[in-house]
């Protein structure tokens, strides 16, 4: 039989991350995006109330939340702001990789000390030449004796500056494509690491992202996860999970665009009475609840495949195409709705519309997932 | 029998004594009324202008006045009289007293009424979830009940002189003296009470500071004979005292005009002052909350627009 | 010592309440723990850190969507949890026979109730908790202070504040001013999931009747007028006074 009750403990994840949203997040989220700042305080904050990296598993003193918890509480950050929640979710993404691949002496080594203060984790795929192309990678990994050495360049790195470590993909042998590269984990204060805080983003401008140079920094070769020749699985067996919090991270902002486009059509009058009476106006709230309620579902229909051990990928995949584009989608019609307003950033809407834009992108591009989920079709 | 139980404040009897009276009548009708005061005599023969039988209440356990006190006393009263109805104000002592009285008397408790009616059974109105919902409550069983009633809601009974004061001394038991009452602080005294007020100036945090809260809002208090009210954020901060404080977990009060600075209209509030006749709000903020319960809003600065109005109320007072 | 925290489930404070022939409709609404309950279960958890060895339960009674409000107790640092199950609608002077009942088992020192409850606007139950017991109480308490078998509080009265010192075993009611209650946080969470939450049933706590019962309920509504008056300060505010005397009738 199918449930589809929270459990409680679920529901209380939720309301702590709503509260979160409300007093914590978005009191500041307009001036961090103004101002392309780091929302220092925001983090420190998350990591007092055990928000920041909930995947770290229990066997390392972490609280080991399921991708459905995961994506309950992505949806009430991203509700708050999907910049500063993309700091929180790309820290998941850059733990995700040691969960699928890591030896229980590297989690003890990486994982652990992540829960002593507010740190994070990267993940350093995309490179200035190529982002889709996964397999393409030209950073290369050299093996040295006992050591791996890294040279090339990372780009759009979220976190990549200021993480703890991030998880690197290379090649060591470009000629064997995505079966020539491997996944290691890079610390922070490794020497010849230097990584450039990017600006001008359209959107989620509290998030920073780097572009990170590597002039030949040298790990340990215990820093490797899985086996030579696994980097671009890994990769992928990551994506293929964490798109869901991308997808439920739209799904914040699309009942954000909802609550606020149906706050001001009760109050904004024209032609003498509230503009929700006009059935334009109507249809455009209804059309966001239903995608709302059908981006969750299929969210959370992906979580728990992912949690419960059952082939996601595909699932995953229509989640954040369809969350995102839909959350888009439904950000434009906000702008509608508030008019003139909508366009000034005093208002709130324009802000989700800038900022969702990234979920089609990011983590594969929609089109990306409409080429993972055409490959199951045609299966 | 119904029996009022009520104490006096500062020797003499407060409104909501006599607002009892009204509400025992419509309960009685016809059977007769009896009251029971504590304080002194003067204020027991006050309540005789009103209600034929009366007792005052006099012994040293009943100062200061705590609440199981209190409730042994009326016990005993009710006991002597018969009665099998007791009301009591739903200020913080009949708050108090009266679940006490009800669980002593086996009797039902309707909480806080509104308005009272008897045929059919007894029956009453009040508000429930946070003052947004007006409920009808009936006692279940019949039997005894004890009221307490919503202050200054019903209006002042007529005088029925003659009635008679005899003085009536309860017996205690060691249980009832067992809480110590240390210091007291009361509220300023000198202003019209909140709860009696016909007009109330309320201050939120919008005003800034304490300094700024006496500034702007005594002045206008004074122009219109009001009484001072405030946030729980205003209270918190220590600005003004918690006797000051409308809503949820304060006062509730209606007075005929209510006017509101710089208070953002949380739900905590209003249900303290929804039931006010006329409201009207001064914040900054267009969007402000408070904005959709007013009859008359004006955005701006409190600090210009509180001046503004006391400059205004005095010009149509002196033409 | 061992401390009671009585609470109740209630609907958000922000949530739009709905009324239909039926009376109040909770259809959809989101449920809390009352904000008056947490101030108890925040200041239970304080004497625990002000150094004083105590057992902490939480104590609900109400139907089956109450045990949300209980792990969220739970979370906050109750020890465990007793939930009197029932959908019976008890007013609170029955609720607080009950109560007591389960008062009385555990052998508790000291009780905390929310000052008001926040669906019945009712500030009953811990006096009559209190008198059941044949304890003292003190109510709207904003300052608590355990020294040597008493209880000093101070807490709000009709005209002011007042100073009461109580003994042992008593009642205390809660008000905003207490204290500030925190969050539970995700690990708290996580560690309330293995807290014991024993049920308990009405009938075996000696049944219980209630006293009164709600007939009807409807929204409360008043017409506004709704007028912005718009101007500068002074002009805005001459406008308001001439309405509040020719229109309202006020003044
Ligand atoms: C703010 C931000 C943060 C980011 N954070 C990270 C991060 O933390 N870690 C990380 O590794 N990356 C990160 N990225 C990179 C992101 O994942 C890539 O930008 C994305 O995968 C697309 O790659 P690309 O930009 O190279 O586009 P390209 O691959 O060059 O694609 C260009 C266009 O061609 C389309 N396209 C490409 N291949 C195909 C195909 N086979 N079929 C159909 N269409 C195709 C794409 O959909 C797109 O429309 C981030 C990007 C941004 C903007
Ligand atoms: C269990 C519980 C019980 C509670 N009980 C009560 C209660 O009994 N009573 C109560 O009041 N609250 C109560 N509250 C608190 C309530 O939720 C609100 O937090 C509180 O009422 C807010 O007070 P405020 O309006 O003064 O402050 P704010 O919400 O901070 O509002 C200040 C307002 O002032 C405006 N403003 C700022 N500057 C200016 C200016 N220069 N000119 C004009 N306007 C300006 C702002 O726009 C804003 O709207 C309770 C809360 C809880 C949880």
């Amino acid at each position: 039989m199918i449930g589809f009750e929270l459990s409680d403990e679920q529901k209380q994840f939720q309301a702590l991350a709503r509260t979160f949203a409300k007093e914590t997040i978005i009191p500041v989220a307009a001036h961090h995006d103004r101002e392309e700042s780091y929302p220092e305080e925001v983090v420190r904050q998350a990591h007092e109330v055990g928000l920041l990296n909930v995947s770290v598993p229990e066997a390392v003193g972490g609280l080991g939340l399921s991708m459905l918890d995961e994506a309950i509480i992505a949806e009430e950050l991203g509700y708050g702001c999907m910049g500063i929640y993309t700091i929180l979710m790309a820290s998941e993404l850059g733990i995700m990789p040691l969960l699928l691949a890591a030896t229980p002496e590297q989690q003890a080594r990486f994982l652990a000390p992540l829960l002593e203060g507010p740190k994070l984790a990267a993940f350093a795929l995309s490179e200035p030449n190529n982002g889709s192309d996964a397999g393409g990678l030209r950073t290369r990994a050299v093996f040295d004796g006992d050591e791996i050495v890294i040279s090339g360049t990372k780009t759009w790195i979220s976190n990549g500056g200021i993480a703890d470590f991030t998880v690197v993909f290379a090649t060591y042998e470009p000629e064997l494509k995505h079966r020539g590269t491997v996944a290691v984990v890079v610390e922070h204060d490794r020497p010849g690491l230097s990584c450039n805080k990017l600006h001008g983003k359209l959107g989620q401008r509290a998030s920073p992202t780097y572009e990170m140079v590597f002039d030949d920094v040298r790990v340990p070769i215990g820093n490797m996860l899985g086996e030579k020749g696994d980097g671009f699985k890994i990769a992928m067996r990551t994506l293929d999970k964490t798109r869901i919090p991308v997808a439920a991270g739209a799904v914040g902002v699309l009942r954000r665009a909802l609550d606020e486009s149906r706050a001001y059509a009760l109050e904004r009058e024209a032609f003498g009475q509230p503009i929700a009476r006009f059935q334009a106006i109507q249809f455009k709230l209804a059309d966001m609840k239903i995608a709302l309620e059908t981006a969750r579902w299929q969210t959370w229909h992906a979580a728990w495949l992912a949690d419960s051990g059952r082939p996601h990928a595909e699932a995953a995949a229509i989640a954040k195409a369809y969350a995102s584009d839909a959350a888009f989608a439904a950000a434009q019609e906000a702008i509608n709705v508030f008019g003139g307003y909508g366009y000034m950033n005093e208002y709130p809407v324009e802000k989700l519309m800038r900022d969702v834009k990234l979920n089609q992108i990011y983590e594969g591009t929609n089109e990306i997932q409409r080429v993972v989920i055409a490959r199951h079709v045609l299966q | 029998m119904i029996l009022i139980v009520t104490a006096a404040v500062n020797g003499s009897l407060p409104k909501s004594a006599l607002e009892l009276v009204t509400v025992a009548r419509e309960l009685a009708g016809g059977a007769p009324v009896a009251a029971a005061v504590v304080g002194p005599e003067a204020a027991a023969a006050q309540l005789a202008g009103y209600v034929p039988q009366v007792r005052s209440l006099q012994a040293p356990e009943l100062e200061p006045l705590r609440a199981e006190a209190l409730t042994t006393a009326a016990q005993q009263v009710a006991a002597e009289l018969g009665a099998n109805t007791v009301v009591m104000s739903a200020n913080r002592l009949g708050q108090s007293v009266a679940p006490r009285l009800a669980v002593r008397l086996g009797a039902a408790l309707l909480e806080d009424v509104i308005a009272v009616s008897t045929d059919g059974g007894l029956r009453a109105k009040r508000y429930s979830y946070l003052a947004r919902v007006t409920e009808t409550v009936e006692v279940a069983g019949g039997g005894a009940t004890v009221v307490t009633v919503k202050p200054n809601v019903f209006p002042l009974p007529e005088a029925q002189p003659g009635g008679s004061v005899a003085p009536f001394a309860p017996t205690f038991g060691a249980q009832d003296t067992r809480v110590t009452v240390g210091e007291r602080s009361a509220a300023a005294g000198g202003r019209v009470k909140l709860e009696e007020a016909k007009a109330v100036v309320a201050g939120g945090r919008g005003l800034g500071s304490a300094e700024a809260f006496d500034q702007l809002v005594e002045p206008l208090a004074d122009a219109l004979g009001a009484g001072i009210a405030a946030t729980r954020a205003v209270v918190d901060a220590g600005w003004r005292p918690y006797a000051e404080q409308v809503g949820q977990t304060g006062k509730s009060v209606a007075p005929d005009l209510y006017l509101a600075l710089g208070i953002s209209g949380a739900v905590q509030h209003l249900s303290g002052m929804n039931r006010s006749k006329v409201i009207v709000a001064v914040n900054k903020d267009a969007d402000a909350p408070i904005f959709k319960i007013v009859d008359y809003g004006i955005v701006g600065d409190v600090a210009q627009v509180a001046p503004a109005i006391a400059a205004a109320l005095e010009e149509s007072q002196g033409s | 010592m061992k401390i009671i925290t009585v609470l109740k489930q209630v609907p958000d404070a922000e949530a739009r309440i709905r009324a239909g022939s039926g009376g109040v409709e909770l259809d959809g609404v989101t449920f809390v723990i009352d904000g008056m309950d947490e101030y108890g279960v925040e200041e239970a958890i304080r004497l625990r850190e002000a150094g004083h060895d105590v057992e902490i339960v939480a104590l609900a009674l109400g139907p089956a969507r109450y045990e949300e409000a209980i792990r969220t107790a739970l979370a906050l640092g109750a020890d465990r949890a007793v939930h009197v199950e029932t959908d019976v609608e008890l007013d609170p002077i029955a609720q607080a026979r009950v109560l007591a009942e389960v008062v009385r088992q555990e052998g508790a020192d000291l009780v905390f109730v929310g000052g008001k409850q926040a669906d019945w606007d009712s500030a009953a139950l811990g006096p009559a908790l209190a008198e059941v017991l044949g304890w003292p109480h003190s109510d709207w308490t904003t300052e608590l202070k355990l020294a040597g078998g008493a209880l000093e509080v101070r807490h709000d009265t009709d005209d002011g504040q007042e100073s009461l010192t109580l003994p042992l075993p008593a009642v205390v009611t809660t008000q905003q001013g207490l204290n500030e209650p925190r969050y539970p946080t995700l690990p708290n969470i996580m560690k309330a999931k293995r807290k014991e939450l024993a049920k308990r049933s009405l009938d075996e706590l000696g049944g219980a009747q209630p006293l009164t019962r709600v007939v009807a309920q409807e929204i409360q509504t008043r017409e506004r007028r709704g007028r912005i008056i718009e101007g500068d300060a002074a002009s805005a505010a001459a406008e308001l006074v001439r309405l509040l005397r020719d229109e309202a009738k006020v003044l």
